[in-house]
């Protein structure tokens, strides 16, 4: 039983090989962060009435059953996979704000970097978008999500991961708009490119400081979004459900660390080196013991 | 100090192993529907909840508690501690099996199981992922461990009747001894990567687990204290084992293994210090009853086991080192359900408890881990003999 030189450099060759490979597929051309040039969507809460329009053509456009306890209404109470946005309304006091919950399209998914099998993938025009063909149905990507926007079919034999998926098949591709976005009746969702809408999501602001608050969520948030969000002056983001994140995902240091356990493959064959030398430094101690042994007999 | 294995040949149908298999089937029923029916049907998960007990406790857990089998065989064949190879290879099977029910696990978990091998396809590769990581790695540890058993299987057929699988045996069982140092250091360094993994695994849910638990540190924290426990699985296993074929107890030779357990143990008290210390989280100990769960899982897998192996009266003493050592089987069963599951902060206003089918399963493949080593150790050489006996 001795480390054979020869198989040992063809097993970690092709080890190399295959890292290699893999470092090549991870880094992609799109920077890591959401830009001016990608589709984006500005749901403005100050003027949403609450019709669910959205939801229900969202709906409609995707094939999705109703979903609540009655079977005769369609009354969500989440995201689900029936449900890939929704309107919830927030009670503060006497006054009510209606807020769009739905995928945001990171500029750099968490989804992106945690799935095992490359099932999402952040396209050039800005979606975030699934491959139901690569997907195993883990479900890491609802576990790493900070908004909560993967669900699972889980009363499907058959299931996959449901996202808002910008209707880029249903719509985009024909031309037109999100189905969201044209049901709309209040002007509540503006569809566009992102940087035009961040430039007009602060003049919004800056002409109605008394009406809005002073942050458009998902300009800068986790390395910002394609969804932007304004909420009304007396309403604070984190209570509708918007948390107030940095604007680095916390994925980035687990990938720094995983990719430093892996840095070139150098740490893993660094390892299995020092290994089979200690091996074969104890068994040739043990050699000259027992050739010693022999001698004196 | 020479040994031998040699099959056990034992009554099997015992009350215990019908009880086994009877688990084992009525799981065998539910995973069959769960197939047919979705998970909703017959699990808790939800949006809020993706992972339950059957990622949390029969993946996490169990793949910490089957590392003895890359333990045993660094210490054996690594630095060459040979009075300890009689515990290789039931340590083998150990890991083999449990292994085997992890993988089982993770059919039955995910969504689209049908597509279950994509990530070893090109085309599907995510070198960010931990997930992609402990998949890989999994996969060739469970060949590795496969390849490990050969000569054990081989052993039993080199002087078969059947021409056949006495040809076989007598060329695989060599062929594999030859090369069986260049498996068994690349299964060490497979299990010491894909067990820090399933620590990486949730440092991107910061926003999620409970700041006691989460930490840059994860990675090295879940390799430390799986080494550690599974030296105590290994006491365990060989505690039971023994008694379940009525053969000695290797006392000597645990207390011996035992006296390994707190240096590692040492090592993860350092790192868990460092890490309170350093990231300011000692007053999250006194803030609320989570911090009551930090101490009792602390005490359970590191303080208590410290201290108390540290005296050779409770190392040779079996019955206080199979007490110790379920201890710290429970501290790691915590610790990991803690990390996965316990302090999991879902989306507001969901909640989560095990249905009954999803605890029968998670039975039932802890069932087929007894089972299935009565029945392998009862056929094969696995359990160690000494070679007056034989």
């Amino acid at each position: 039983m001795s480390v054979n030189r020869r198989t040992f450099l063809k097993a970690t060759a092709a080890g190399v090989g295959g890292g290699m490979l893999a470092t090549q597929q991870a880094t992609a051309a799109r920077p890591r962060k959401a830009l001016d040039t990608d589709i984006s969507m500005l749901n403005d809460c100050t003027k949403c009435i609450g019709c669910r329009a959205c939801q229900s053509r969202c709906k409609e456009t995707h094939g999705l059953e109703r979903s609540g306890t009655d079977p005769r209404f369609d009354m969500p109470v989440d995201l689900s996979g029936r449900t890939l946005t929704l309107i919830k309304m927030h009670k503060q006091d006497d006054f009510f704000t209606f807020v769009k919950k739905q995928c945001l399209h990171c500029g750099d998914p968490s989804c992106v970097s945690v799935c095992p099998v490359s099932a999402f993938e952040k396209l050039d025009n800005g979606v975030v978008s699934y491959n139901k063909n690569a997907c195993i149905g883990c479900r890491y990507c609802m576990i790493a999500c900070p908004w909560d926007a993967p669900t699972f079919e889980y009363d499907k034999a058959l299931p996959v991961i449901q996202k808002c998926d910008f209707c880029k098949e249903a719509r985009l591709a024909h031309g037109l708009d999100p189905a969201c976005a044209s049901a709309c009746p209040a002007g509540a969702i503006k569809y566009g490119k992102r940087g035009d809408l961040i430039r007009e999501a602060h003049a919004r602001i800056r002409e109605n400081p008394e009406k809005y608050n002073d942050h458009v969520y998902g300009e800068h948030e986790l390395g910002g979004t394609s969804v932007l969000v304004l909420a009304p002056k007396e309403v604070r983001f984190e209570d509708l459900g918007y948390k107030l994140y940095g604007d680095t995902p916390p994925f980035r240091l687990q990938e720094d660390i995983q990719h430093g356990i892996f840095k070139y493959f150098i740490p893993p064959v660094a390892l299995y080196a020092v290994l089979g030398f200690i091996a074969y430094a104890n068994r040739r101690k043990d050699n000259d013991a027992t050739k010693k042994d022999d001698k004196k007999g | 100090m020479e040994h031998n294995s040699a099959p056990m040949n034992q009554r099997l149908w015992t009350p215990w192993f019908t009880f086994g298999v009877i688990l084992i089937a009525i799981g065998a029923v539910l995973i069959v529907y769960r197939f047919i029916a979705g998970l909703g049907a017959v699990t808790n998960l939800s949006d809020g909840y993706p992972w339950g007990i059957w990622i949390a406790f029969d993946v996490v857990t169990g793949v910490a508690l089957a590392a003895g089998g890359f333990t045993m065989a660094a210490l054996v064949y690594v630095f060459n501690r040979g009075e300890y190879s009689p515990l290789v290879r039931p340590a083998l099977l150990t890991a083999l099996l449990g292994y085997a029910i992890a993988a089982t696990a993770i059919v039955i978990d995910v969504g689209r199981w049908w597509q279950i091998y994509n990530p070893v396809l090109p085309q599907y590769w995510q070198g960010n992922s931990p997930l992609f990581e402990v998949s890989i790695c999994v996969m060739i540890y469970i060949t590795i461990l496969i390849i490990e058993f050969v000569p054990v299987v081989s052993e039993k057929y080199k002087d078969s009747k059947k021409p056949f699988l006495r040809s076989l045996s007598n060329k695989l069982g060599p062929l594999v001894n030859k090369y069986l140092m260049v498996f068994i250091i690349l299964g060490i360094v497979i299990s010491t990567l894909h067990q820090s993994s399933l620590g990486a695994v949730m440092i991107a849910a910061v926003e999620r687990i409970h700041s006691l638990w989460w930490s840059p540190f994860l990675p090295l924290m879940f390799l430390i204290s799986a080494i550690a426990v599974g030296f105590a699985v290994v006491t365990v296993e060989s505690y039971v084992a023994a008694r379940s074929f009525k053969r000695p107890v290797e006392k000597d030779m645990l207390a011996r293994l035992a006296g390994i357990i707190p240096y590692v143990l040492g090592i993860y008290l350092v790192v868990k210090l460092f890490d309170l210390i350093f990231y300011g989280k000692i007053p999250l100990i006194f803030a609320d009853w989570w911090g009551l769960m930090y101490i009792i899982e602390m005490s359970l897998l590191v303080f208590i086991p410290f201290f108390m192996l540290l005296k050779k009266s409770v190392r040779f003493d079996i019955g206080k080192l199979l007490n110790v050592s379920i201890m710290m089987i429970a501290g790691i069963i915590l610790n990991r359900l803690n990390t996965y599951l316990f302090t999991y902060q879902p989306r507001p206003g969901e909640t989560y408890f095990p249905t009954l089918v999803e605890v029968l399963v998670t039975a039932a493949l802890i069932a087929l881990l007894f089972v299935g080593y009565k029945v392998l150790a009862s056929f094969f050489p696995v359990m160690s003999v000494s070679t007056e006996e034989k």
